[in-house]
């Protein structure tokens, strides 16, 4: 079995051979406990950041993969529960665990307002209603300034810790950092994988591939698409929860709509409907605009062409572009 | 309109930064400047609103920096540019690969307030030597004050503070409206205007918000032409103000209602350049003025180089360098002696082009000269001319 | 009372330029069932183009044709390529290519034009005043609604009533009958794209008066152009014009009363538009399979 029956396989939604994907697990692991001893700091803190944003991507591609619902507006769910975990931080502390349940129920929330609104609509009108109902919870935030902070955004927030009962675990450093990332991601996927593997997430293709048909079979596609979007909204606001602490700060732009449409072209980049796709197009994208800025000011043009090139000859990402080059040509 | 070549790139990164791609993974960069050299860091807006802001503060220092033969203190200057797209979390991203990977000695720059607040933890966490060039948000002197971090520049407490005091005195009274961009930068503004204004006696009339990006001010114009005020006090900032300015030619408000407005109003590069005879007659109190005596020098280099006078922005970049520069002198280029080099800044005033420049020992926040500037027809066209300066003006700080 | 009136012509100025703009984006989407998010570009590209031109004391009236061409020609080399292979992919794929090359162009008209702020000056003719009573209001934004109610109604006619619009409708409900009639479909619809593309950037030539043109602008005008075609009804010319006026008038009008809420207000209203009608106010008639 080539590695691009493998991954299109993922894409549907079906499990690979699971004696692979156990190595596959294996090896990331390793290689995961052996970063920290030869990343420094502040990239340690930068794969923190990788893999926060790019669990929040991940839950994107629950609703782009699976249910073909592009949402421009993925960026309020992460940033909304990003801002209600640094509120609640100010008052009650930044205790790991309440900050991940104060975002996870933000981001459904959340999730469920949008959902409301944005239930009858499909394609393009998914898309446009999403970004205008991501606007209007920005330009809450954006104005509520004395919660807020508005344009300046929120700063001076307490440090992340874990309390274990009997002592406080500081999980400020970069290291700590990085490991909390790391189980939120591994987490992440693992709830998202579930979910596209259970009826719900089978019926959530059917409903993007047939939904005539599906509704015909006695599927409630709202339901189903609610659901989705509640998973997606919890995972993105688990994510979001832990992003003010990265940098001990939070603004406005981590909703915009600006920050939902880089979401997508991480997602794409990486590749929809692989679930982990989303981390490769995260790093990928970061790393570009981190790295290839210092060089050049035209460091856009290069995310764009490396955008437009994926988009063109590898329309299913890079994870899946590389691995029929060396796979072979899948099925189309 | 002006439509220059793209600037030439000056950035001067150390050998082997070839390597920081692969670096990003594999071992960290630990290789310390060489021989002497030192490391300026500059974090600007490259990208985003705010580009042809970044663009002038970049050639500011680059342009400071080659009349010192790229040499402070008998110490080889290497400066590094990078871009933080006026988004917060991209600045804080910068800055920490400034300090963690580049292992810079100082770092600087920052047009958006939301940025420099955003870093402040950062910078202040790493104890890094930190010169904020512009970023000015009153926070900054007040509770977000910081050991290491200076901020050669003004805040705009210093700007609507003196912009109440001059139209208390020298306009009028009464017939006051306000207009201002609606966040944080506009209010603060507006506010301490009003505050000031009101405190000299002063009466103000409607006050009115436009949304930040608003495209078209069509209504709100419609709405000061009803009302006829004397004089309007206003804040907004790049394109916000170049659309503002001519849509009031366009309503011919600007023949009947006097403009006074925060300096990035009337920025003399970034909106007269653009606006033209649109700003003839505005007024602007602002801490940098290319028709200083300070500036004389420094104008006419600039213009001979960018064809345009200068405004803030590409005045901040060089004062950056100046102040920077003044600092190492005093602690004969040994960066790491940050107390005593903190110490010794604060000690004596800079000479710079915005003008005198001491620092506050409390916030590290420079006072600084605020110049009232009328804008009148020159040979270069429409400019921001000093009618009145305000000597010394310190922000309140830490007791506000 | 003049102060209502002026506002009503103030929203009417602005729903032009906002319909102006959406119509370029609707007309492919309509013919071509294809997103075209390279719009926003082509405005900026118009808007651009003709600043240069206005400073560069050719006669004043020739930038809007030129503004057309200039962004037309872009249009017409992007149909050949990539946009042609791209015409029976989902909207999906095409929303991502077009999106990834607006920052490709985002970034080239950066690279040409500066980053600086560039403002049109304006003719003499068209930089007066007329007064309602004793308010003013702008000569250029008499011009913008002229002209934009012209330019629509010649659209529509073309588009409805004359026998090239027939063909390209004809196109669009069976693409191969066209052909048997030995007509060239592939050349129609480069036309098409092309004409749509100048029409961004002719609107961008009239909006520069206004808005002035500055990166960043072509996303702004693109965000603002997409809500008003999709909430039209997708590509509808009646939904086009009918939102434009919708968002035009609320913006305006949320200004002039509750200007710290306005957006938000502005916003809810489109999205109430779409909670209500998920097709869009003027829906087109779509087969389910």
């Amino acid at each position: 079995m080539s590695d691009t029956v493998k991954l299109q396989d993922a894409a549907n939604g079906r499990a690979p051979a699971p004696s692979r994907q156990i190595l596959a697990l294996g090896v990331i692991a390793v290689l995961a406990a052996l970063l920290p001893l030869v990343a420094s700091d502040y990239q340690l803190r930068f794969v923190a950041e990788i893999l926060i944003v790019g669990a929040a991507v991940l839950s994107l591609d629950l609703l782009v993969g699976y249910g073909g619902l592009v949402s421009l507006g993925h960026a309020t769910l992460f940033g909304g529960a990003a801002y209600a975990a640094a509120v609640a931080s100010r008052s009650l502390g930044a205790d790991l665990t309440l900050m991940v349940g104060i975002g996870t129920l933000t981001g459904m929330v959340m999730a469920f307002i949008t959902g409301i609104v944005v239930m009858r609509t499909i394609a393009l009108f998914f898309l446009i209603l999403t970004l205008i109902v991501g606007q209007i919870f920005w330009e809450i935030a954006f104005h509520w300034r004395d919660v807020t902070g508005g344009a300046d955004g929120m700063r001076g927030l307490p440090t992340l810790s874990l309390n274990l009962g009997v002592t406080k675990l500081d999980l400020s450093s970069s290291f700590a950092l990085y490991v909390t990332a790391a189980v939120l991601a591994f987490a992440a996927w693992a709830v998202a994988r579930s979910f596209v593997n259970a009826p719900i997430g089978r019926a959530l293709i059917g409903t993007r591939e047939r939904q005539l048909r599906m509704s015909a079979l006695g599927y409630d596609i709202a339901r189903i698409r609610m659901m989705a979007l509640l998973a997606s909204g919890a995972i993105a606001g688990a994510a979001g929860s832990l992003y003010p602490f990265v940098n001990q700060y939070i603004g406005p732009n981590s909703m915009q709509w600006t920050f939902s449409a880089m979401m997508v072209v991480m997602l794409v980049i990486g590749g929809v409907g692989s679930l982990y796709g989303a981390f490769i197009g995260t790093a990928v994208y970061l790393g570009i605009q981190t790295y290839i800025s210092s060089y050049t000011d035209r460091w856009q043009l290069v995310v764009g062409l490396i955008f437009v090139l994926t988009v063109m000859i590898m329309p299913r990402g890079i994870v899946h572009g590389v691995g029929s080059l060396f796979g072979g040509k899948g099925k189309q | 309109m002006t439509m220059k070549d793209a600037i030439t790139r000056r950035r001067l990164i150390a050998a082997g930064g070839a390597t920081a791609f692969a670096g990003m993974l594999g071992a960290p960069l630990i290789a310390k400047a060489a021989n002497g050299s030192l490391r300026i860091g500059m974090v600007t807006s490259l990208s985003g609103p705010f580009a042809g802001l970044g663009e002038a503060m970049r050639d500011g220092i680059v342009m400071a920096l080659e009349e010192y033969g790229n040499e402070i203190a008998g110490r080889r200057i290497e400066l590094i540019v990078e871009d933080d797209q006026a988004k917060p979390d991209e600045g804080v991203r910068k800055f920490r690969k400034l300090i963690g990977q580049d292992n810079v000695d100082i770092v600087s720059g920052v047009i958006s307030s939301a940025v420099a607040l955003a870093v402040r933890d950062v910078v202040t966490e790493a104890e890094a030597l930190t010169f904020i060039s512009a970023g000015s948000a009153n926070a900054l002197a007040r509770d977000a004050a910081s050991p290491l971090v200076f901020r050669p520049t003004k805040t705009n407490w210093m700007l609507g503070h003196t912009a109440g005091l001059w139209a208390a005195e020298k306009i009028s009274k009464t017939g006051c409206l306000t207009i201002g961009a609606d966040y944080a930068a506009g209010r603060e503004y507006i506010g301490d205007f009003v505050e000031t204004y009101t405190a000299q006696g002063g009466a103000v009339g409607q006050q009115l918000w436009a949304p930040l990006g608003t495209t078209d001010f069509g209504p709100l114009l419609t709405a000061i032409a009803s009302v006829q005020p004397e004089f309007i006090y206003s804040f907004f900032a790049g394109s916000d103000a170049v659309r503002f300015l001519r849509q009031m030619k366009d309503y011919r408000l600007h023949e009947k209602v006097k403009v006074l407005g925060g300096g990035a109003l009337f920025d003399q590069e970034d909106v007269i350049a653009t606006v033209k005879d649109a700003a003839l007659g505005g007024l602007n109190t602002c801490n940098q003025s290319p028709t200083a005596p300070a500036s004389q020098a420094f104008s006419a280099a600039y213009l001979a180089r960018r064809g345009v006078l200068p405004g803030e922005m590409g005045t901040a970049g060089y004062v950056t360098a100046q102040v920077i520069k003044a600092a190492l002198e005093r602690v004969g280029g040994d960066v790491a002696a940050k107390d005593q080099l903190k110490e010794n800044l604060l000690a004596l005033p800079v000479d710079t082009v915005f003008g005198p420049m001491s620092f506050d020992p409390r916030n590290n926040q420079a006072i600084l000269d605020i110049y009232v500037n009328e804008i009148t027809e020159s040979a270069d066209g429409p400019v921001n001319q000093v009618i009145h300066t305000y000597q010394g003006v310190q922000d309140p700080g830490p007791t506000a | 009372m003049s102060f209502y009136l002026v506002q009503i012509l103030n929203a009417l100025s602005f729903s032009m330029l906002l319909m102006l703009t959406g119509l370029g984006l609707s007309v492919v989407l309509s013919l071509l069932n294809f997103v075209n998010l390279t719009h926003g570009s082509s405005f900026l590209l118009g808007a651009y183009v003709s600043i240069w031109w206005l400073g560069s004391g050719a006669p004043w009236w020739l930038a809007f044709p030129v503004a057309f061409l200039a962004s037309a020609l872009a249009g017409l080399v992007l149909e050949r390529f990539p946009f042609r292979q791209f015409y029976t992919r989902t909207h999906l794929m095409q929303v991502l290519l077009t999106y990834g090359l607006s920052v490709i162009f985002a970034d080239l008209m950066r690279w040409g034009f500066g980053a600086q702020i560039a403002s049109p000056e304006l003719p003499e003719i068209l930089s007066g005043v007329i007064f309602v009573f004793d308010m003013p209001f702008p000569i250029y934004r008499l011009f913008i609604i002229v002209f934009g109610a012209v330019l629509a109604l010649a659209l529509w006619f073309v588009i409805d009533r004359t026998i090239w619009g027939a063909v390209v409708r004809a196109c669009v409900t069976d693409r191969r009958f066209v052909e048997t009639l030995g007509l060239d479909t592939k050349r129609i619809f480069t036309i098409v794209v092309a004409v749509a593309a100048g029409l961004g950037g002719l609107s961008g030539a009239l909006g520069a008066g206004v808005l002035s043109a500055y990166p960043g602008l072509d996303e702004e005008q693109l965000i603002l152009a997409l809500i008003v075609v999709v909430v039209g009804g997708l590509g509808t010319f009646r939904g086009t014009v009918l939102s434009a006026l919708l968002l035009g008038f609320t913006m305006t009008f949320t200004k002039v009363w509750i200007p710290e809420m306005s957006n938000v207000a502005a916003l809810a209203i489109m999205a109430l538009m779409l909670v209500i009608a998920p097709q869009g106010l003027v829906a087109r008639k779509v087969r389910q399979v």
